[in-house]
Protein backbone atom coordinates (compact mmCIF):
# COMPACT_ATOMS: atom_id res chain seq x y z
CA UNK A 1 0.00 0.00 0.00
CA UNK A 2 2.96 2.05 0.14
CA UNK A 3 3.11 2.88 3.70
CA UNK A 4 4.04 1.29 6.90
CA UNK A 5 1.79 -0.09 9.31
CA UNK A 6 3.89 1.29 12.00
CA UNK A 7 3.38 4.72 10.47
CA UNK A 8 -0.74 5.17 10.91
CA UNK A 9 -3.14 4.91 13.72
CA UNK A 10 -4.85 1.31 14.31
CA UNK A 11 -8.44 1.54 15.32
CA UNK A 12 -9.71 -1.69 16.60
CA UNK A 13 -12.95 -0.08 17.92
CA UNK A 14 -14.75 1.66 16.09
CA UNK A 15 -17.35 3.09 18.46
CA UNK A 16 -16.53 6.61 17.97
CA UNK A 17 -16.89 6.60 13.99
CA UNK A 18 -16.49 10.48 13.89
CA UNK A 19 -12.78 10.07 15.08
CA UNK A 20 -11.80 7.81 12.03
CA UNK A 21 -9.62 9.91 10.16
CA UNK A 22 -8.11 9.60 6.61
CA UNK A 23 -5.39 7.61 6.81
CA UNK A 24 -6.46 5.25 9.80
CA UNK A 25 -6.34 1.47 9.46
CA UNK A 26 -9.18 -0.20 10.88
CA UNK A 27 -8.68 -3.80 12.26
CA UNK A 28 -11.01 -6.20 12.22
CA UNK A 29 -10.95 -9.90 12.49
CA UNK A 30 -7.76 -10.05 10.99
CA UNK A 31 -8.88 -7.49 8.36
CA UNK A 32 -7.45 -4.75 7.81
CA UNK A 33 -8.99 -1.23 5.77
CA UNK A 34 -7.39 2.09 5.42
CA UNK A 35 -9.61 4.61 5.60
CA UNK A 36 -9.83 7.05 2.34
CA UNK A 37 -12.83 9.64 3.32
CA UNK A 38 -16.25 9.50 4.06
CA UNK A 39 -19.38 8.99 1.19
CA UNK A 40 -22.01 11.52 1.31
CA UNK A 41 -26.04 11.58 1.13
CA UNK A 42 -27.30 10.95 -2.01
CA UNK A 43 -30.43 11.61 -1.24
CA UNK A 44 -32.66 14.88 -2.67
CA UNK A 45 -31.30 17.99 -2.21
CA UNK A 46 -28.98 16.57 0.59
CA UNK A 47 -26.14 15.90 -1.67
CA UNK A 48 -23.14 17.60 0.61
CA UNK A 49 -24.80 15.47 3.60
CA UNK A 50 -21.52 13.48 4.74
CA UNK A 51 -21.99 10.00 6.23
CA UNK A 52 -19.34 10.09 8.64
CA UNK A 53 -20.58 6.15 9.72
CA UNK A 54 -20.29 5.04 6.06
CA UNK A 55 -16.17 5.18 4.80
CA UNK A 56 -14.61 4.80 1.66
CA UNK A 57 -11.54 2.11 2.39
CA UNK A 58 -9.33 0.43 0.89
CA UNK A 59 -8.38 -3.23 1.74
CA UNK A 60 -4.97 -3.35 3.00
CA UNK A 61 -4.15 -6.58 1.52
CA UNK A 62 -5.64 -6.77 -2.13
CA UNK A 63 -6.02 -2.73 -2.37
CA UNK A 64 -9.71 -3.84 -3.21
CA UNK A 65 -11.84 -0.30 -2.74
CA UNK A 66 -14.74 -1.24 -0.30
CA UNK A 67 -17.45 0.89 1.61
CA UNK A 68 -17.14 0.73 5.46
CA UNK A 69 -20.16 0.69 7.29
CA UNK A 70 -19.51 1.62 10.89
CA UNK A 71 -22.15 1.06 13.31
CA UNK A 72 -24.95 4.01 14.48
CA UNK A 73 -28.18 4.16 15.66
CA UNK A 74 -30.19 6.11 15.37
CA UNK A 75 -34.14 6.19 15.62
CA UNK A 76 -36.76 8.69 13.74
CA UNK A 77 -40.10 9.24 12.26
CA UNK A 78 -39.79 9.07 8.74
CA UNK A 79 -42.03 11.46 6.73
CA UNK A 80 -44.25 9.37 4.06
CA UNK A 81 -46.34 11.55 2.61
CA UNK A 82 -48.73 12.74 4.95
CA UNK A 83 -48.27 9.97 7.07
CA UNK A 84 -45.15 9.02 9.91
CA UNK A 85 -43.41 5.55 10.30
CA UNK A 86 -41.15 5.09 13.26
CA UNK A 87 -37.70 3.87 11.85
CA UNK A 88 -34.13 2.79 12.96
CA UNK A 89 -31.16 1.68 11.76
CA UNK A 90 -30.17 -1.50 11.78
CA UNK A 91 -26.90 -2.95 11.35
CA UNK A 92 -27.99 -6.38 12.65
CA UNK A 93 -30.67 -6.54 9.67
CA UNK A 94 -28.54 -5.29 7.34
CA UNK A 95 -25.84 -7.92 8.17
CA UNK A 96 -28.46 -10.62 7.75
CA UNK A 97 -29.86 -9.48 4.64
CA UNK A 98 -26.13 -9.64 3.17
CA UNK A 99 -25.68 -13.07 4.74
CA UNK A 100 -28.69 -13.85 2.91
CA UNK A 101 -27.79 -12.35 -0.58
CA UNK A 102 -23.90 -13.12 -0.38
CA UNK A 103 -25.12 -15.28 -4.03
CA UNK A 104 -27.59 -13.44 -4.87
CA UNK A 105 -27.03 -11.09 -8.51
CA UNK A 106 -29.27 -7.92 -7.51
CA UNK A 107 -27.90 -6.81 -4.34
CA UNK A 108 -24.88 -5.59 -3.24
CA UNK A 109 -22.55 -8.02 -1.70
CA UNK A 110 -20.39 -7.42 1.40
CA UNK A 111 -19.17 -9.00 4.40
CA UNK A 112 -20.24 -8.72 7.97
CA UNK A 113 -16.73 -8.11 10.43
CA UNK A 114 -16.90 -7.53 14.39
CA UNK A 115 -14.37 -4.81 15.69
CA UNK A 116 -13.03 -5.72 18.77
CA UNK A 117 -16.05 -3.95 21.12
CA UNK A 118 -18.50 -6.30 19.12
CA UNK A 119 -19.44 -3.97 16.49
CA UNK A 120 -21.18 -5.15 13.46
CA UNK A 121 -19.70 -3.32 10.34
CA UNK A 122 -20.25 -4.43 6.94
CA UNK A 123 -17.49 -4.12 4.46
CA UNK A 124 -19.07 -3.62 1.08
CA UNK A 125 -17.97 -4.04 -2.67
CA UNK A 126 -18.17 -1.12 -4.72
CA UNK A 127 -21.28 -1.27 -6.93
CA UNK A 128 -20.31 0.56 -9.98
CA UNK A 129 -22.39 2.19 -11.68
CA UNK A 130 -25.24 4.30 -10.62
CA UNK A 131 -28.95 5.16 -10.15
CA UNK A 132 -31.06 3.29 -11.98
CA UNK A 133 -32.85 6.22 -13.51
CA UNK A 134 -29.47 8.15 -14.25
CA UNK A 135 -29.62 7.44 -18.07
CA UNK A 136 -33.33 7.37 -18.10
CA UNK A 137 -33.04 10.97 -19.39
CA UNK A 138 -30.68 10.57 -22.24
CA UNK A 139 -32.32 7.52 -23.87
CA UNK A 140 -35.01 9.67 -26.07
CA UNK A 141 -35.77 12.96 -26.98
CA UNK A 142 -39.33 12.68 -25.06
CA UNK A 143 -41.06 10.59 -23.61
CA UNK A 144 -43.46 8.64 -26.30
CA UNK A 145 -39.75 8.31 -27.96
CA UNK A 146 -39.00 6.42 -24.62
CA UNK A 147 -42.26 4.44 -24.56
CA UNK A 148 -41.67 3.18 -27.81
CA UNK A 149 -37.99 2.14 -28.03
CA UNK A 150 -36.50 1.85 -24.46
CA UNK A 151 -39.63 1.39 -22.10
CA UNK A 152 -39.55 -2.08 -22.72
CA UNK A 153 -35.96 -3.22 -22.22
CA UNK A 154 -35.93 -0.69 -19.11
CA UNK A 155 -38.85 -3.11 -17.32
CA UNK A 156 -36.70 -6.41 -18.51
CA UNK A 157 -33.75 -4.96 -16.46
CA UNK A 158 -36.28 -3.88 -13.90
CA UNK A 159 -38.59 -6.95 -13.23
CA UNK A 160 -35.35 -9.33 -12.10
CA UNK A 161 -34.42 -6.34 -9.54
CA UNK A 162 -38.42 -7.19 -8.40
CA UNK A 163 -38.19 -10.43 -8.02
CA UNK A 164 -35.09 -9.57 -5.56
CA UNK A 165 -37.30 -8.16 -3.56
CA UNK A 166 -39.76 -11.36 -3.89
CA UNK A 167 -37.13 -13.28 -3.03
CA UNK A 168 -36.01 -10.96 0.46
CA UNK A 169 -39.57 -11.30 1.35
CA UNK A 170 -40.14 -15.30 0.82
CA UNK A 171 -37.25 -15.07 3.47
CA UNK A 172 -39.28 -12.51 6.09
CA UNK A 173 -36.98 -10.03 5.50
CA UNK A 174 -37.32 -6.62 3.84
CA UNK A 175 -35.55 -3.88 2.38
CA UNK A 176 -37.03 -0.95 4.13
CA UNK A 177 -36.25 1.70 2.17
CA UNK A 178 -36.92 0.77 -1.47
CA UNK A 179 -36.03 3.86 -3.73
CA UNK A 180 -35.10 4.94 -6.82
CA UNK A 181 -31.80 5.96 -5.53
CA UNK A 182 -31.14 2.81 -3.86
CA UNK A 183 -31.53 0.86 -6.86
CA UNK A 184 -28.36 0.96 -9.03
CA UNK A 185 -28.02 0.07 -12.59
CA UNK A 186 -24.71 -1.81 -12.47
CA UNK A 187 -21.72 -0.82 -15.35
CA UNK A 188 -20.29 -4.44 -15.77
CA UNK A 189 -22.78 -6.74 -15.87
CA UNK A 190 -25.86 -4.92 -16.72
CA UNK A 191 -28.24 -5.80 -13.92
CA UNK A 192 -29.65 -3.69 -11.10
CA UNK A 193 -28.86 -4.30 -7.94
CA UNK A 194 -30.47 -3.05 -4.53
CA UNK A 195 -28.07 -1.47 -2.27
CA UNK A 196 -28.24 0.42 1.61
CA UNK A 197 -31.12 -2.25 3.63
CA UNK A 198 -29.96 -1.24 7.00
CA UNK A 199 -33.40 0.32 7.98
CA UNK A 200 -35.86 -1.63 10.09
CA UNK A 201 -39.20 -0.94 11.73
CA UNK A 202 -41.67 -1.78 14.30
CA UNK A 203 -43.88 -4.60 13.58
CA UNK A 204 -46.50 -3.64 11.19
CA UNK A 205 -49.49 -6.13 10.00
CA UNK A 206 -48.24 -5.96 6.74
CA UNK A 207 -44.74 -6.15 6.92
CA UNK A 208 -44.02 -5.77 3.61
CA UNK A 209 -46.34 -2.91 2.65
CA UNK A 210 -43.57 -0.22 2.77
CA UNK A 211 -40.96 -1.99 0.39
CA UNK A 212 -44.36 -2.35 -2.01
CA UNK A 213 -45.10 1.47 -1.90
CA UNK A 214 -41.16 2.06 -2.99
CA UNK A 215 -41.86 -0.18 -6.02
CA UNK A 216 -44.20 1.50 -6.80
CA UNK A 217 -42.68 4.24 -6.85
CA UNK A 218 -39.88 2.97 -8.45
CA UNK A 219 -42.20 1.12 -11.49
CA UNK A 220 -44.08 4.75 -11.79
CA UNK A 221 -40.71 6.50 -12.64
CA UNK A 222 -39.62 4.17 -15.22
CA UNK A 223 -42.84 4.10 -16.92
CA UNK A 224 -43.16 8.05 -16.38
CA UNK A 225 -39.00 8.50 -16.76
CA UNK A 226 -40.27 10.42 -13.93
CA UNK A 227 -42.93 10.78 -11.68
CA UNK A 228 -45.11 13.70 -12.83
CA UNK A 229 -46.21 16.03 -10.05
CA UNK A 230 -49.18 18.16 -9.80
CA UNK A 231 -46.85 22.15 -10.16
CA UNK A 232 -44.77 20.23 -12.58
CA UNK A 233 -47.87 19.42 -15.00
CA UNK A 234 -49.47 23.00 -13.97
CA UNK A 235 -46.37 24.46 -15.22
CA UNK A 236 -45.50 22.51 -18.51
CA UNK A 237 -48.73 20.98 -19.61
CA UNK A 238 -51.27 22.56 -18.16
CA UNK A 239 -53.89 21.67 -20.31
CA UNK A 240 -53.59 17.48 -18.58
CA UNK A 241 -54.56 18.84 -15.53
CA UNK A 242 -58.44 19.07 -16.79
CA UNK A 243 -58.48 15.54 -16.96
CA UNK A 244 -57.12 14.34 -13.58
CA UNK A 245 -59.20 14.11 -10.43
CA UNK A 246 -57.44 13.16 -7.04
CA UNK A 247 -58.16 9.19 -7.88
CA UNK A 248 -55.43 9.75 -9.96
CA UNK A 249 -53.26 10.45 -7.93
CA UNK A 250 -50.98 8.91 -5.83
CA UNK A 251 -52.17 7.06 -2.94
CA UNK A 252 -49.62 8.13 -0.68
CA UNK A 253 -47.95 11.19 -1.76
CA UNK A 254 -50.49 13.09 -3.37
CA UNK A 255 -48.86 15.84 -5.35
CA UNK A 256 -47.88 12.37 -7.76
CA UNK A 257 -49.71 11.13 -10.43
CA UNK A 258 -50.14 7.98 -10.66
CA UNK A 259 -52.49 7.51 -13.53
CA UNK A 260 -49.96 7.85 -16.50
CA UNK A 261 -52.01 7.30 -19.25
CA UNK A 262 -54.31 10.66 -18.69
CA UNK A 263 -50.61 12.38 -19.22
CA UNK A 264 -49.75 10.09 -22.07
CA UNK A 265 -52.52 8.23 -23.59
CA UNK A 266 -50.52 5.43 -25.56
CA UNK A 267 -49.52 4.00 -22.64
CA UNK A 268 -50.73 0.44 -22.68
CA UNK A 269 -54.32 -0.21 -20.27
CA UNK A 270 -52.55 -3.32 -18.86
CA UNK A 271 -49.41 -1.07 -17.48
CA UNK A 272 -51.27 1.31 -16.44
CA UNK A 273 -53.78 -0.42 -14.00
CA UNK A 274 -50.22 -2.16 -12.59
CA UNK A 275 -49.69 1.97 -11.27
CA UNK A 276 -52.93 2.51 -10.45
CA UNK A 277 -53.24 0.28 -7.57
CA UNK A 278 -50.98 2.48 -6.17
CA UNK A 279 -53.64 5.27 -6.71
CA UNK A 280 -55.71 7.17 -4.27
CA UNK A 281 -58.76 5.51 -6.27
CA UNK A 282 -57.27 2.28 -5.71
CA UNK A 283 -59.39 -0.17 -3.88
CA UNK A 284 -56.96 -3.45 -4.30
CA UNK A 285 -53.63 -2.94 -2.77
CA UNK A 286 -50.86 -5.69 -3.77
CA UNK A 287 -49.79 -7.55 -0.75
CA UNK A 288 -47.06 -9.30 -2.03
CA UNK A 289 -44.13 -8.71 -4.96
CA UNK A 290 -45.73 -11.63 -6.98
CA UNK A 291 -48.86 -10.29 -7.46
CA UNK A 292 -47.59 -6.86 -9.13
CA UNK A 293 -44.92 -9.33 -10.89
CA UNK A 294 -47.71 -11.18 -12.69
CA UNK A 295 -49.51 -8.07 -13.36
CA UNK A 296 -46.18 -6.51 -14.96
CA UNK A 297 -45.18 -9.57 -16.95
CA UNK A 298 -48.97 -9.46 -18.54
CA UNK A 299 -48.14 -5.50 -19.20
CA UNK A 300 -45.13 -6.15 -20.94
CA UNK A 301 -46.37 -8.13 -23.44
CA UNK A 302 -48.56 -4.81 -24.61
CA UNK A 303 -45.52 -2.63 -24.79
CA UNK A 304 -43.43 -2.30 -27.91
CA UNK A 305 -39.92 -3.71 -28.60
CA UNK A 306 -37.49 -1.98 -30.04
CA UNK A 307 -36.14 -3.52 -33.19
CA UNK A 308 -33.13 -5.09 -31.95
CA UNK A 309 -34.73 -6.41 -28.74
CA UNK A 310 -37.83 -7.93 -31.32
CA UNK A 311 -35.04 -9.82 -33.59
CA UNK B 1 -66.46 -29.13 12.79
CA UNK B 2 -67.13 -25.50 12.44
CA UNK B 3 -69.56 -24.46 15.36
CA UNK B 4 -71.40 -21.20 14.39
CA UNK B 5 -71.75 -20.80 18.33
CA UNK B 6 -68.19 -21.16 18.90
CA UNK B 7 -66.95 -17.60 18.86
CA UNK B 8 -63.72 -15.86 18.76
CA UNK B 9 -62.98 -12.39 19.71
CA UNK B 10 -59.82 -10.84 18.72
CA UNK B 11 -59.07 -8.37 21.49
CA UNK B 12 -56.14 -5.93 20.88
CA UNK B 13 -54.76 -2.75 23.10
CA UNK B 14 -57.31 0.08 21.87
CA UNK B 15 -60.67 0.48 22.44
CA UNK B 16 -61.82 -0.72 19.08
CA UNK B 17 -61.08 -3.97 20.22
CA UNK B 18 -63.34 -3.12 23.74
CA UNK B 19 -66.27 -2.04 21.21
CA UNK B 20 -66.22 -5.32 18.95
CA UNK B 21 -66.37 -6.88 22.82
CA UNK B 22 -69.61 -4.45 24.10
CA UNK B 23 -71.33 -4.93 20.53
CA UNK B 24 -71.04 -9.26 21.07
CA UNK B 25 -71.88 -8.29 24.70
CA UNK B 26 -74.84 -6.85 23.48
CA UNK B 27 -75.77 -9.59 20.92
CA UNK B 28 -75.07 -12.21 23.27
CA UNK B 29 -76.07 -10.94 26.21
CA UNK B 30 -77.82 -13.57 28.58
CA UNK B 31 -77.13 -16.40 26.26
CA UNK B 32 -76.11 -19.90 27.43
CA UNK B 33 -75.36 -21.77 24.36
CA UNK B 34 -72.33 -19.65 23.29
CA UNK B 35 -68.49 -20.26 24.07
CA UNK B 36 -66.45 -17.33 23.86
CA UNK B 37 -62.69 -17.39 23.44
CA UNK B 38 -61.25 -14.07 23.82
CA UNK B 39 -57.56 -13.64 22.06
CA UNK B 40 -54.93 -11.02 22.12
CA UNK B 41 -51.65 -11.14 20.13
CA UNK B 42 -48.38 -9.88 21.90
CA UNK B 43 -45.94 -9.21 18.71
CA UNK B 44 -42.59 -8.63 20.41
CA UNK B 45 -40.61 -5.82 19.30
CA UNK B 46 -37.63 -6.55 17.16
CA UNK B 47 -34.76 -5.54 19.33
CA UNK B 48 -31.57 -6.84 17.16
CA UNK B 49 -29.63 -3.95 18.20
CA UNK B 50 -28.24 -3.70 22.20
CA UNK B 51 -28.51 0.07 22.03
CA UNK B 52 -32.33 0.05 21.58
CA UNK B 53 -32.65 -3.26 23.71
CA UNK B 54 -33.72 -1.84 26.94
CA UNK B 55 -35.85 0.43 25.61
CA UNK B 56 -37.66 -2.21 23.59
CA UNK B 57 -37.94 -4.60 26.24
CA UNK B 58 -39.91 -1.84 28.33
CA UNK B 59 -42.43 -0.83 25.76
CA UNK B 60 -42.63 -4.44 25.17
CA UNK B 61 -43.74 -4.96 28.78
CA UNK B 62 -46.12 -2.17 28.82
CA UNK B 63 -48.00 -3.60 25.91
CA UNK B 64 -48.20 -6.73 27.17
CA UNK B 65 -49.65 -5.66 30.30
CA UNK B 66 -51.94 -3.14 28.44
CA UNK B 67 -53.43 -6.38 26.60
CA UNK B 68 -53.67 -8.56 29.71
CA UNK B 69 -55.62 -5.90 31.03
CA UNK B 70 -57.98 -5.29 27.52
CA UNK B 71 -58.56 -8.90 28.18
CA UNK B 72 -59.59 -8.64 31.87
CA UNK B 73 -61.74 -5.85 30.76
CA UNK B 74 -63.40 -7.94 27.89
CA UNK B 75 -64.25 -10.60 30.10
CA UNK B 76 -65.92 -8.53 32.76
CA UNK B 77 -67.99 -7.35 29.80
CA UNK B 78 -69.75 -10.32 28.42
CA UNK B 79 -70.09 -11.82 32.11
CA UNK B 80 -71.64 -8.35 33.18
CA UNK B 81 -73.77 -9.21 29.79
CA UNK B 82 -74.75 -12.18 31.51
CA UNK B 83 -72.77 -14.68 29.17
CA UNK B 84 -71.75 -17.62 31.40
CA UNK B 85 -68.97 -16.87 32.58
CA UNK B 86 -67.63 -20.76 32.62
CA UNK B 87 -68.21 -20.03 28.30
CA UNK B 88 -65.70 -17.08 28.20
CA UNK B 89 -62.01 -18.08 28.37
CA UNK B 90 -58.90 -15.74 27.54
CA UNK B 91 -55.26 -16.16 26.60
CA UNK B 92 -52.51 -14.20 25.34
CA UNK B 93 -50.53 -15.55 22.95
CA UNK B 94 -46.79 -14.41 21.62
CA UNK B 95 -46.45 -14.46 17.92
CA UNK B 96 -43.04 -14.58 16.87
CA UNK B 97 -43.03 -11.29 14.58
CA UNK B 98 -42.77 -13.26 11.28
CA UNK B 99 -46.89 -12.93 10.52
CA UNK B 100 -49.28 -10.52 11.15
CA UNK B 101 -52.11 -10.89 13.88
CA UNK B 102 -54.90 -11.61 11.50
CA UNK B 103 -52.95 -14.67 10.88
CA UNK B 104 -52.31 -15.81 14.03
CA UNK B 105 -56.13 -15.02 14.48
CA UNK B 106 -57.37 -17.05 11.93
CA UNK B 107 -54.71 -19.83 12.79
CA UNK B 108 -56.34 -19.95 16.55
CA UNK B 109 -59.54 -20.01 13.98
CA UNK B 110 -59.04 -23.26 12.30
CA UNK B 111 -57.29 -25.23 14.94
CA UNK B 112 -60.40 -23.86 17.44
CA UNK B 113 -63.23 -24.71 14.73
CA UNK B 114 -64.37 -21.06 15.69
CA UNK B 115 -67.25 -20.24 13.28
CA UNK B 116 -67.42 -16.83 14.63
CA UNK B 117 -64.76 -14.59 14.30
CA UNK B 118 -65.24 -11.12 16.10
CA UNK B 119 -62.78 -8.64 14.95
CA UNK B 120 -62.93 -4.45 15.72
CA UNK B 121 -61.58 -1.83 12.99
CA UNK B 122 -59.48 1.14 14.10
CA UNK B 123 -60.81 3.06 11.08
CA UNK B 124 -57.84 3.33 9.21
CA UNK B 125 -57.20 5.38 6.48
CA UNK B 126 -57.03 4.00 2.74
CA UNK B 127 -53.14 5.33 2.76
CA UNK B 128 -52.20 3.51 6.38
CA UNK B 129 -53.88 0.07 5.11
CA UNK B 130 -51.65 -0.08 2.15
CA UNK B 131 -48.72 1.27 3.96
CA UNK B 132 -49.00 -1.05 6.86
CA UNK B 133 -51.98 -3.31 6.52
CA UNK B 134 -55.14 -3.96 8.65
CA UNK B 135 -56.04 -6.76 11.12
CA UNK B 136 -59.83 -6.88 10.19
CA UNK B 137 -58.32 -6.73 6.43
CA UNK B 138 -56.59 -9.72 6.68
CA UNK B 139 -59.16 -11.63 8.91
CA UNK B 140 -61.55 -11.08 5.79
CA UNK B 141 -59.65 -12.14 3.27
CA UNK B 142 -57.99 -15.37 5.09
CA UNK B 143 -61.62 -16.23 6.24
CA UNK B 144 -62.95 -19.42 4.35
CA UNK B 145 -65.39 -21.42 6.43
CA UNK B 146 -66.40 -18.84 9.12
CA UNK B 147 -68.80 -16.01 9.65
CA UNK B 148 -66.82 -12.38 10.58
CA UNK B 149 -68.24 -9.52 12.02
CA UNK B 150 -66.13 -6.53 11.79
CA UNK B 151 -67.39 -4.43 14.54
CA UNK B 152 -66.51 -0.42 13.39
Amino acid sequence: MGRKLDRVRLITDTSQFMDLMLGDVVEMEGHRFLIKGVTYEGRFGLDEEPKHWVKRAVDWETGEAKIIKLVFYEEFDLPIGKLKVRCYRSPAKEARILELVKDHPHFMHGQTLRDLKGNIVRVLDIVHGGPFERNLANLAADHQAYYQGHLHRVLQKLLPAFEGIGYLHGQGQRHGDIRRDHLFDCADSGLMRWIDFDYNFEFHENPYGLDLFGLGNVLCYAVGRGIPTLPELKRERPEVLNDLDTGDLSLIIPNRVFNLKRIYPYIPEELNRVLMHFAASATVFYERVTEILADLRLAMGTLPQAQEDAE
Amino acid sequence: MILWNRVLVGVDGSDHGLNAVRYLAAVLGGSSNCKVRLLAVHVPIAADDPALAQDRKTRDIERRITLEERLLEAHRLLVEARVAQENVTSELVEADGSRGVGEVIMEAQREGGYGTVVVGRRGLSKAEEFLFGSVSNTVVHRATDCCVWVVG
